[in-house]
């Protein structure tokens, strides 16, 4: 192509943004809050999901012995423990130790300690998983497996908060999913309903440029730059006003992370692809070119 | 095949249906270059609808149309273009952009052959001089008379320097003195060398200049006479002589820029 046709494009399109700003501000700002909708709940997946990634990661199993089990036992307990493939450590704690922890984690009401009599408390067993396989149902198993062995007395593990804390995630990446469906669907719709609208609009003004014999390209590359661009500014409206709410919610909430800087901008890019996609499919379904 | 070097434009077998009650039957005809011809027939006749093959807006379902080197049985989509840049086409109802400007209107059909700027406004002050239009070049279209805005249809049609012009009913809208003027910038623009086809449904309009008639009727070309008065047809119109005819058989034809 000459330089001088690329140059005309864009002027072409310049020219064409410059007509256009209104209907392209209109789409920019539905387009922009959808994305933060989808955007705002990917924040707070993300944030929960630390949090109970976190969480779950001190998550301990613990074996409780029967009262007077012998130490022949005890140690039978530690080496069943250790041979499970999961198990990367496991750490008797005796109830002595036991009861000084819950002393020490009542503080100043450790003195209603001081009421019981001796030690209710039994020894146990604490075992920590291999990173990776720190899930209810290998826990579930495990626990099923150890309350068997003899000389133990119960199993324990946050069950039902560990139970509660998987479903939520699970369901936030469906409500997720369900979304970056319904805002992908709609920024295509929104996109190319306004390049459809332009063409009907432009479309004397489009029948000119082919009598005169503009090429597809000097046609199509301003609906195309126009296209991206709103897929562009949008996604980065949605991001500026996405970090303001975090930085107000931040006040509330200690501890929020923000999507990382990386997947900020891939998700623009990616944007701004969609964008120039959902023009040129429109292009095609409304210009026989 | 070897295409007539005289030839600038032609229709060969050309049927067509269009529609459920009218068709194109087997039009034949052929333009020499520097040519002038009126294409007149009654309204629904199929004039517009033969030009539009002529500038391949449409196919005929058999035969053949050849403009310059272009031909309908080969031509792809992405040749259309080139084509429209060898041929000047204008209508009864002008199609200017009305958001530009003359000037920009005008530069637009250089603009897409990628002229440089520079080229494009050395070209411009000869071509809206020849319309009478370089006073108005910064106007938009809407504050023009229809016969201005014709002028500036015709300025963009022969930016190019084409070969053939195609008129529809180009003088539809106009009243008889802007008729007249617009004619005559035809006559003007053939006798530089640029073979023109004139579809009009007024035979009043132009049976008394003599020139070649093409007469269609529902679909049929009826009538087809070569010119009986050879001369310029300036002379019927503003009594000036020039003599046309050598110019006219000059070796101009339609080559495609496709080099580029
Ligand atoms: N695409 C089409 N589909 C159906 N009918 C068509 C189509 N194109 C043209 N026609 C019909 O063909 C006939 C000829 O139309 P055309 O516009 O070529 O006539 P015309 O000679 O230019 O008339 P006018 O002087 O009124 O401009 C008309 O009856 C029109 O309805
Ligand atoms: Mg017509």
């Amino acid at each position: 192509m000459k330089f001088n046709q690329f140059r005309y494009i864009i002027d072409e399109s310049v020219g064409m943004l410059r007509r256009r700003m209104a209907a392209n501000l209109i789409a920019v700002v539905i387009m922009g809050l959808s994305l933060l909708i989808l955007a705002a709940f990917l924040l707070v997946t993300l944030n929960i999901s630390g949090v109970i990634e976190k969480t779950s990661k001190e998550t301990r199993v613990f074996i409780y012995l029967e009262d007077g089990t012998g130490e022949e036992v005890s140690r039978e307990i530690y080496s069943r423990g250790m041979g499970i493939e999961e198990v990367e450590e496991v750490v008797f704690i005796s109830r002595d130790e036991a009861l000084a922890n819950f002393r020490q984690a009542l503080g100043e009401e450790s003195d209603l300690l001081d009421a019981l009599e001796g030690n209710p408390l039994p020894d146990a067993y604490r075992l920590k998983l291999k990173p990776g396989y720190i899930r209810s149902k290998v826990m579930e198993r495990i626990a099923a497996q150890a309350a068997e062995w003899p000389g133990v007395e119960e199993v324990r593990y946050g069950r039902k908060w560990f139970e509660r804390g998987e479903k939520l995630v699970r369901g936030f990446y469906i409500v997720d999913l369900a979304l970056g469906l319904i805002v992908f669907l709609s920024v295509i719709f929104v996109i190319s309903n306004t390049v459809r609208l332009t063409i009907l609009n432009r479309r004397r003004a489009i029948d000119i440029m082919k009598l005169v014999g503009a090429t597809n390209a000097y046609i199509q590359v301003p609906f195309i730059i126009e296209g991206a661009l709103q897929g562009m500014v949008s996604s980065l409206l949605a991001g500026v006003l996405l970090f303001t709410l975090f930085q107000v919610a931040g006040r509330y909430i200690p501890g929020l992370v923000f999507i990382r800087t990386d997947a900020v901008s891939g998700f623009v890019v990616f944007c701004a692809a969609l964008g120039a996609l959902g023009s040129f499919s429109a292009m095609r379904r409304h210009l026989k070119l | 095949m070897t295409p007539d070097k005289r030839i600038i434009a032609a229709v060969y077998h050309l049927s067509k249906d269009l529609g459920k009650h009218f068709k194109l039957q087997d039009i034949n005809l052929q333009i020499a270059n520097g040519e002038f011809v009126f294409l007149v027939g009654p309204s629904g006749a199929g004039k517009s609808t033969l030009l539009r093959m002529m500038y391949m807006d449409d196919y005929p379902a058999s035969g053949q149309v050849v403009v310059g080197k272009f031909v309908s049985t080969r031509m792809r989509r992405k040749t259309i273009p080139n084509l429209r840049r060898k041929i000047g086409i204008i209508f009864q109802d002008f199609r200017l952009l009305e958001d530009r400007t003359v000037f920009e209107n005008i530069a637009l059909a250089m603009k897409v052959t990628g002229t440089g700027m520079g080229e494009i406004k050395r070209q411009m002050t000869e071509i809206l001089t020849r319309v009478g239009l370089y006073h108005k070049r910064y106007d938009y279209p809407p504050a023009l008379s229809g016969g201005e805005q014709q002028r500036v249809a015709i300025a963009r049609a022969i930016a190019n320097r084409p070969a053939v012009l195609l008129a529809d009913e180009p003088t539809g809208n106009l009243d008889p003195a802007a008729t007249k003027n617009i004619l005559e910038l035809l006559f003007k623009i053939n006798a530089g060398g640029t073979a023109v086809l004139m579809a009009t449904h007024d035979i009043d309009l132009v049976k008394s200049f003599g020139q070649r008639i093409i007469y269609l009727e529902e679909g049929r070309i009826v009538r087809d006479k070569e010119m009986i008065y050879v001369g310029d047809i300036r002379d019927r119109i503003d009594q000036s002589k020039v003599s046309r005819r050598a110019e006219m058989l000059s070796d101009h034809e339609i080559t495609d820029g496709g080099k580029e």
